[in-house]
């Protein structure tokens, strides 16, 4: 494998980087790493997470099992109420850090929303469909997936694909309402 | 390059054999997925009767239910302590699911030995349902492929809460979404022994893993293992997710790779004789506990795999770990509920010596 910033030498040098939806991956030669003024020599034998944290300097310092902990204990409880269909209240998922029922989540859904976006730092779906769920939420699902893939086409400015994405859209739109 | 049949990618696996540096590095693949049935509360709020009845429903499902008519009912309350655990161990459960044995049930694909896929749904747990599947060296594909197809056997009879907002509905919000969890065991010898393990650790953190001890407790790290999970369940889809973890596996390996490449060339005579010093304990010790032999045999695997020493059997650290634990050893050697730890810890000598050294 080539190196990616010289394109000439072998990169002996590989990293990979996950963060939410991105998995990048990085190839470095000997020589191209030296000329990072950050790292010495030394530091390149002998330490390579070291070298992988300076690339990749990340902006969140929390970690994912401190966040869910903090975050539950941000839950407000002012105005407590109840669910209706398991009688758990919020005072309870504060405590247990669970929730009673699959309705609890429809009925505090305003409370929860901005604890779920702090512990999973997104908060779109985007796994499977099970299969009973009717045609129209499928599709529904699929619009909005191929919306995202859309803009982030436009980012890229990859426009050919863009108008494929946008003419995939507009046909399952037509295909809703008929 | 993608597994034949699951249609995943994230290269080939489990072809390199049981002696193979990844093999030895990668203990283990598990995947999981969480799921609820639509208009009944998560077990948390249940009575023990209301458990049993979803319990029973489930149950009655499976049996009804083509291709999974393999599984074999079993209720924790109707097993023996040791039966419990040596479950457990099996079919790589958290401690957690044993802690409250009323009310939660299992289903499970019986196995024959340590080295197959061990495939298990538990009921009533955090959720309902929890299918999770488990195998040895890195296996993620396939594993996922595994729980995938419960999962859709499940589903074409069972209707699971599910919202289009956030996906899958769990008890706990930090699970909510795809519900899925990749987890592999990583043996890391060379690695732990320097002093970038902190940072590798806090590294993994930031890309959405969970990072923890042999048990899955955030407890003391022992036998230089450790359980690393994807924790992220929205945002992603699962084929991405299985993916991404496929690539920080061979990342890990790349990692440990390298730490032993520098310990031979920085250390040598250190390692040499730490792993010496293992084998004479292993050799000569009367009575082991099953920490101490995790750590000896750590080191014994790694001064095979660096050729400092080579007097004595190739073994695979996983299946061997598998056996030695506590529970394992009871029935395994058929002792009475009133063996002591030093009947235990002196046939796990034994069981040891046997294993590795040469006749």
């Amino acid at each position: 494998m080539t190196c990616d910033f010289c394109k000439k030498n072998i990169a002996t040098i590989h990293l990979i980087r996950v963060q939410n939806d991105n998995v990048e991956k990085v190839n470095i030669c000997s020589e191209c790493a030296r000329d990072f003024s950050f790292f010495s020599e030394e530091d390149f034998y002998k330490d390579l997470s070291n070298i992988l944290a300076k690339i990749f300097q990340s902006d969140q310092d929390t970690t994912m099992l401190n966040r869910v902990q903090k975050s539950l204990v941000d839950l407000d409880v002012k105005n407590n109420k109840s669910c209706p269909f398991c009688g758990t209240d919020l005072k309870k998922i504060k405590k247990l850090g669970k929730m009673g029922c699959p309705h609890c989540y429809n009925e505090f859904r305003r409370i929860l929303l901005p604890i779920i976006k702090t512990i999973h730092q997104d908060i779109e779906y985007r796994g499977k469909i099970p299969g009973t769920v009717p045609r129209q939420v499928k599709l529904e699902k699929s619009i909005s997936d191929l919306r995202n893939r859309l803009k982030k086409e436009i980012f890229v400015e990859n426009f050919e694909e863009a108008a494929r994405i946008r003419d995939e859209i507009k046909q399952l739109e037509k295909n809703i309402y008929e | 390059m993608s597994e034949p049949g699951s249609g995943i990618p994230g290269g080939r696996e489990g072809s390199s054999g049981s002696s193979s540096p990844e093999a030895t590095i990668v203990l283990s693949s598990r995947a999981s997925v969480s799921r609820n049935l639509s208009n009944y509360k998560f077990p948390a709020s249940c009575s023990t009767e209301e458990k049993n009845h979803i319990i029973n429903t489930i149950k009655n499902y499976a049996r009804r239910t083509r291709g999974l008519s393999e599984f074999c009912f079993l209720r924790l309350s109707g097993m023996t302590k040791i039966r419990r655990q040596v479950l457990l161990g099996d079919y790589q459960i958290d401690e957690d699911f044993i802690s409250n044995i009323l009310g939660r049930g299992i289903l499970l694909i019986p196995r024959h030995s340590v080295m197959e896929m061990a495939t298990a749904v538990l009921l009533c747990w955090d959720d309902h349902i929890k299918i999770q599947s488990a195998a040895p060296h890195r296996a993620i594909g396939a594993v996922y492929s595994k729980v995938s197809e419960i999962e859709k056997l499940l589903e074409s009879k069972l209707n699971f809460s599910f919202s289009k907002e956030w996906g899958y509905l769990t008890s706990n919000p930090a699970e909510l979404g795809t519900a899925l969890e990749i987890s592999l065991l990583v043996h890391l010898p060379a690695l732990s022994i320097t002093p970038d393990i902190a940072e590798f650790i806090k590294n993994l953190s930031k890309v959405g893993c969970a990072v923890s001890g042999y048990d899955g407790r955030n407890a003391e790290v022992t036998g230089n293992i450790f359980r690393i999970s994807s924790s992220r369940t929205l945002g992603k889809s699962e084929e991405e997710i299985v993916e991404e973890m496929n690539a920080i596996c061979l990342n890990i390996v790349d990692e440990e790779e390298d730490a032993r490449t520098r310990l031979l060339e920085k250390d040598m005579l250190g390692a040499r004789d730490n792993v010496y010093r293992s084998y004479g304990l292993l050799k000569y010790a009367s009575i082991l506990s099953f920490e101490e032999a995790l750590e000896l045999l750590s080191i014994l695997r790694l001064g095979l795999e660096l050729g400092i020493i080579d007097n004595i059997k190739d073994f695979d650290y996983f299946e061997i770990i598998n056996m030695i634990g506590d529970s394992h050893i009871i029935s395994g050697y058929e002792m009475g509920e009133d063996a002591t730890d030093d009947d235990i810890d002196l046939k796990r000598a034994e069981f040891i010596r046997d294993r590795i050294l040469e006749d």
